[in-house]
Formats: structure tokens, sequence, C-alpha cells
């Protein structure tokens, strides 16, 4: 009798402290995965750099996150899916965020926001994404100058289950 | 009688361990919950600065359309320079537009609280501040500096 109230006894505390661990685990581990989160992120905004840094995108090589305008309307235009496996990405988006905009106009048109260079028509895609510098070349009161605004670059990388 | 004692001794010694546990598990718990509100640097809030200081302001100092980035809206602001084209002084032109532009680039990111950017001399007060929403806890930064002249300048962001 006194040995089955002694095993209970123990297997009562073993499940306790093995519970208790658990707790532990889980918590220690939820910071490990947060950690793993913001790493993942920025070598994603390192991955877009390398793209943004392209000549078919770059405007100016000695900057960095910088696009040029006309050529992501080139591309924009038919022509990033001929560049078809060039892309080592699922997807290529760019939209302009400053100066800001009610609705959304996919370019190539007068006064667009959002220029779509390449779909591979994927699904399961995850998206990242990092600000760029979108800059073209303006005559202006007989001058000319580089005139840059706010864009977000959108790069979508195929998902694989695990 | 004795045997029931006994069982009270060790129900008494269990809930102790359990009470113990607990303690140190609530413990555990309240520092690892508990952020400690330091600033972490980050790629993306770098990044972000980056981009906003190449971005083309409106204001031309000398003549158009020789137009300052924010960057030079910057050093433009230190030395009390006027926006020719704007009948207005760079620091009130700064003071008017980043505040609009840190906005919309904040708005097409859903994850953030709030956002503050200052900017002052190296060793010196602060020129000017904006600032929207609370930021207590989770805040990522960076920090550019600028060399306007012989004096130092930075311009600080911070995101959370």
């Amino acid at each position: 009798m006194k040995i089955m109230q002694m095993s209970f006894m123990i297997i009562g505390v073993f499940l306790f402290f093995a519970l208790a661990g658990l707790f532990f685990l889980n918590i220690s581990l939820k910071g490990i995965q947060s950690g793993a989160s913001d790493l993942a992120r920025e070598q994603a905004i390192s991955s877009l750099g390398i793209i943004a840094a392209i000549p078919e995108l770059n405007y100016d090589a000695r900057a960095s996150m910088t696009v040029d305008e006309d050529k992501l309307r080139i591309m924009s235009g038919g022509f990033g899916a001929t560049y078809g496996e060039f892309w080592p990405i699922a997807s290529l988006e760019v939209y302009k965020v400053y100066p800001a905009f009610d609705e959304v106009v996919k370019c190539p048109a007068s006064d667009c926001n959002y220029y779509d260079v390449y779909d591979s028509g994927q699904t399961n895609v995850e998206k990242f994404s990092s600000y760029v510098s979108i800059c073209k070349r303006v005559r202006e009161f007989g001058s000319v100058y580089d005139r840059c605004s706010i864009g977000k670059l959108v790069a979508g990388v195929k998902k694989y289950e695990e | 009688m004795r045997l029931d004692k006994k069982a009270q001794q060790e129900i008494v010694g269990f809930v102790l361990i359990v009470v113990l546990v607990m303690v140190v598990m609530m413990v555990f718990l309240i520092i690892s919950v508990r952020d400690s509100g330091e600033e972490v640097l980050s790629t993306g809030v770098s990044n972000m600065l980056d981009v906003l200081m190449k971005t083309t302001t409106e204001c031309a100092i000398v003549y158009e359309p020789d137009y300052d980035d924010f960057e030079d809206l910057v050093k433009s602001c230190y030395k009390e320079d006027d926006c020719s084209n704007l009948d207005m002084s760079a620091c009130d032109y700064l003071n008017e537009s980043l505040r609009e532009v840190v906005s919309a680039m904040v708005l097409s990111d859903a994850a953030v609280l709030g956002w503050n950017v200052d900017f002052s001399e190296r060793e010196g007060a602060g020129i000017l501040r904006w600032s929207e929403g609370n930021c207590t806890s989770g805040i990522s930064g960076a920090q550019r500096s600028i060399v306007s002249g012989g004096d130092s300048l930075v311009v600080r962001m911070r995101i959370c």
C-alpha cells in the first residue's frame, strides 16, 4: 500500500515538473522564434537590395536601393516577362508610396503608381518588401535634374511546404 | 492517527513544491515578457532613413530646378537658408514636409504603431523633432550623420 502511495506521489511530482519544464521551454523558444523571424526579415531586405541593384532596374550604380522609373516602365510593359527564368523570384512589383495616391493605377499609364514587373503565376508565394527610391531624369526650366520619389519593392518568394 | 499525520505532511510537502515552482515560473515569466524598451538597430529602419534622405523636395534654395533632397534640406535648415521658390524658410518647409512623407511611408506598413524623427547637432541640442503615436517598447532605430560646413549633424529615426 505504502509503495503504491509513494509511486503515485513520484509520478505526480514527475508530471508536474515535466509540465513546468514544457512551460519554461515554450517561453524560451518564443524568444528564439521572434529572433529568427527578425533575422529572416533583415536577410530579405538585403536580398531585395541585390534585386534593386541589377542593371535592369538600377538608377545609379553608386547608390543602393535606387531604381530607375523609366526602366520600371519598360519592364512592366511586358518586357519583364520575357526575362522568364532570369528572375530568381516568383514575382516582382514596385509601387509608389510618396507622393501618396488614392487609387492604384497600373503602369504603363499616365500618372501610374504601380509597376507589375514580373509575375510567374505561381501560387503559395510569400512576399517581402523594402523601401526604394524611384528616380528619373526630369527636364524643367531648361535644366535637367534627378527627381526621386519613394516606393516599395515587393518580391514574392515561392513557399516550400515542410 | 500517525498514518494520517504522515499523509498530511506529504501533502504539505507537495503543496510547498508546487508553490515554489509556481513562484519561480512567475519570476521567469515576468523577466521574459518584460521589454527593456531599449532601441535596437534595424536594417529596415536604416533603409527607410536612407530612402527618405534621397527623396527630392519642392524646395530650391538657389534656383529652380536645383531642388534639395531631404539631406540637403537638413543642411539648408541648419544654415538658416530660405526656399527661394516657395517664399518660406528651409526649416519651415522641412518641418511641414517631413511629417507628411514619413506618415505616408508608415501608412504603407501596417505593423508600425508610432514613429519619431529628430535632427540635432552631434553634441548639442535638438533642432527639429517630429513624432506620431506612442513609442514605449519594441523600438527599432537608425541614424545618419550629415556634415554641413564644419559641423556634424545627426538625423535619428525610431519606429515601434
